[in-house]
């Protein structure tokens, strides 16, 4: 009976600690790769990458080194040479020293798709693309920044114009100093090839990845679907499921891929039904974008304009129209309805 | 038996907390007590509990009759486009605004307010009709934890020290202007209209200015261009708390025909009479000799 009792304890011991620990771990996610340093700071009296000098910090150079006859080299403020009071044997001695070597910037590194056009967004809006290289290796510096808080988006755009879901961070920036944001991980790119299948008949799940990643996918229903599939060389993935477990009606999908331990957040999330007739999904590109107001296939500042416009107006019968295909059909316009163009937001 | 059922009641509510997503919003003053004629500065935060959100709007009420806005300091806010810029309306500052792709975190600042005491007595900051929205496409309301602080504010000649808070440096002009001029059928008729934004991380932004050739007004996003036929430089200036501008130029699209500048047609036309009116005379005065 004792024993009993003592079993009872350790099956609630485990179900505490199932609830406890489990979906924390799950919920990180994604996010655990991020790391953001600070590579140079200009002004602590410390030589770094991307500094000529900081302070007294002259990294071994003098001015015999940097060809004059004697003198004193000296640091500017912004850690580059000074060489004003150096002397040169002949005439003519030089004046100070070059351009901005140490600028405020950030440095972003991290995994998109190989050779896929990589966007990054500043405070909402788009600052810079990049190309990955074939490894989905991707490098981008941005500078020209003010000291303070910012919040920065990165997204991949796959080979056949597919968007990941963006994925954002704050960083502070500190003046004078280059911080760098790695192990960026870009969400797969998704797409189906039908937007209603037959129970029974199978659906491509598809889209691109880094190189050789490993995809798990997600299909979701009244239980949870998770399968797993390689991504090639050029992080193409597909993967084939077997619509028969499914219950008729509305589902979803989902990806993240993992690679060498860095594992992505998940990707966008494409929908699809179950019912008797197949029917294919329509191309990609040409799917209209929740929040694109102006139908441009993007959704930034023009349609926030535009929303803001109709902001506690009574909006007319054109635009009731707009507002219930594109935003959530409440016919005014609110709170809500940029926060859906916050989340499907491309810039 | 009894044990068990207190035991799994303990697990019900753990696993409820572990998973009621609760954002919470601090306004944090440094001080619960001032003197009468100090000055200082109250922070709105939120904090997402590790959820992605990306939309906040509310209310914050405060005792105008003991303590006044000197100020609204928004310029390192994680709001990346306010819909209702945070102003004073009779005691009451209603802000709303997004942040475009989602915010997790601990500790974001919305905006801070300074505040100056006025007499003694005591006071409360209500946080009213707040509602934070999830990053999830549909712009779901998550739960929130609210606290309303409360502060005193006594006589002069007490013995605590002066609170007041440090005035903001800011010499850096804004951000770049991100400016778009555009047409839409859905807003002003169809007519061109310009859409601009800048951040200010230090004092925030001001206000921005609109200049149609020589002719400067202030003006919001989106702004209604007069000179449609688009035939005159655009200037946009954002201007922070402090002064500091930024400037983005649009060359003008189209070039004025000489006749469409109608001062200068108006001088050939007072020069083509003036002619015609000298040649007459004299003709005339030729044909009287």
């Amino acid at each position: 009976m004792v024993f009993l009792s003592k079993i009872k304890y350790f099956f609630f011991f485990a179900i505490f600690c199932v609830l406890i620990f489990f979906p924390k771990g799950a919920s990180v996610s994604g996010v655990t790769n991020l790391r953001i340093e600070i590579l140079a700071l200009c002004g602590n009296d410390v030589q770094e990458s991307g500094e000529e000098c900081d302070g007294v910090d002259l990294a071994g150079s003098s001015c015999v080194s940097k060809g004059y006859a004697g003198g004193s080299l000296l640091c500017n403020a912004n850690c580059t040479f000074n060489t004003s009071s150096c002397t040169s044997g002949g005439g003519g001695g030089s004046g100070g020293g070059g351009g901005d070597a140490v600028i405020t910037s950030v440095i972003f590194s991290g995994r998109a798709y190989p050779l896929s056009k990589v966007g990054i967004l500043k405070d909402g809006q788009l600052v810079l693309t990049t190309i990955a290289g074939p490894d989905s290796n991707f490098n981008a510096s941005l500078s020209g920044l003010s000291s303070g808080n910012y919040i920065f988006g990165v997204y991949g755009e796959d080979n056949q114009g597919r968007r990941s879901s963006l994925f954002t961070f704050p960083v502070f920036i500190t003046r004078g100093a280059m911080t760098q944001v790695s192990g960026i991980f870009i969400s797969p790119s998704i797409a189906v090839d039908k937007s209603v299948v037959e129970r029974g008949e199978d659906i491509a799940i598809f889209g691109q990845s880094a190189s050789n990643a490993e995809v798990t996918i997600s299909v979701n229903s009244e239980e949870e679907f998770f399968v797993k599939t390689n991504a090639d060389k050029e992080g193409i993935y597909l993967y084939n499921f077997d619509t028969s477990p499914l219950e008729m009606g509305k589902h979803s999908t989902k990806s993240k891929a993992a690679l060498e331990g860095g594992v992505s957040s998940f990707s966008k999330t494409v929908n699809f039904a179950v019912g008797t007739e197949t029917e294919s999904d329509q191309a990609p590109t040409k799917i209209s974008i929740k929040g694109d107001l102006n139908r441009d296939l993007k959704v930034n500042l023009i349609d926030f304009s535009i929303a803001a416009y109709w902001y506690k107006r009574s909006l007319s019968s054109d635009f009731k129209k707009i507002e219930a295909e594109k935003l959530n059909n409440d016919g005014k316009i609110n709170i809500v309805d940029f926060s859906i163009m916050a989340f499907y937001w491309t810039g | 038996m009894r044990k068990i059922i207190v035991f799994t009641f303990i697990l019900f509510f753990l696993f409820l907390a572990r998973f009621t997503f609760a954002a919470e919003t601090i306004f944090e003053i440094k001080n619960q007590t001032f003197r009468v004629g100090d000055i200082f500065e109250a922070g709105f935060f939120v904090n997402t509990e590790d959820e992605d959100i990306n939309a906040i709007e509310g209310k914050i009420i405060f005792p105008e009759e003991i303590i006044s806005l000197k100020e609204i300091r928004d310029g390192n806010s994680i709001i990346n486009f306010w819909i209702d810029k945070p102003k004073n309306s009779n005691g009451e500052i209603m802000f709303s605004g997004i942040i475009p792709g989602g915010y997790s975190d601990k500790k974001g600042l919305v905006f801070s307010a300074v505040f100056q005491s006025l007499k003694e007595g005591q006071g409360i900051f209500g946080i009213n009709n707040v509602k934070i929205l999830k990053n999830d496409g549909e712009g779901t309301e998550a739960n929130i934890k609210t606290s309303n602080p409360g502060f005193y504010i006594l006589k002069q000649d007490q013995l605590f020290p002066s609170s007041i808070a440090p005035e903001e440096k800011d010499i850096e002009p804004p951000e770049p202007i991100e400016l778009i001029m555009t047409s839409d059928p859905e807003i002003f008729n169809g007519k061109q209209f310009l859409v601009f934004s800048s951040q200010d991380k230090v004092s925030g932004i001001d206000h921005y200015e609109v200049c149609e050739g020589k002719k400067c007004v202030i003006a919001e996003s989106p702004y209604l261009l007069e000179n449609q036929n688009l035939s005159k430089e655009i200037t946009v200036k954002a201007i922070d708390r402090k002064g500091n501008e930024r400037v983005a130029i649009l060359p003008r699209q189209k070039i004025e025909k000489w006749y469409e500048r109608y001062l200068i047609f108006a001088i050939i036309t007072i020069l083509v009479i003036v002619i015609g009116y000298l040649i007459s005379i004299i003709l005339w005065r030729g044909g009287k000799k």
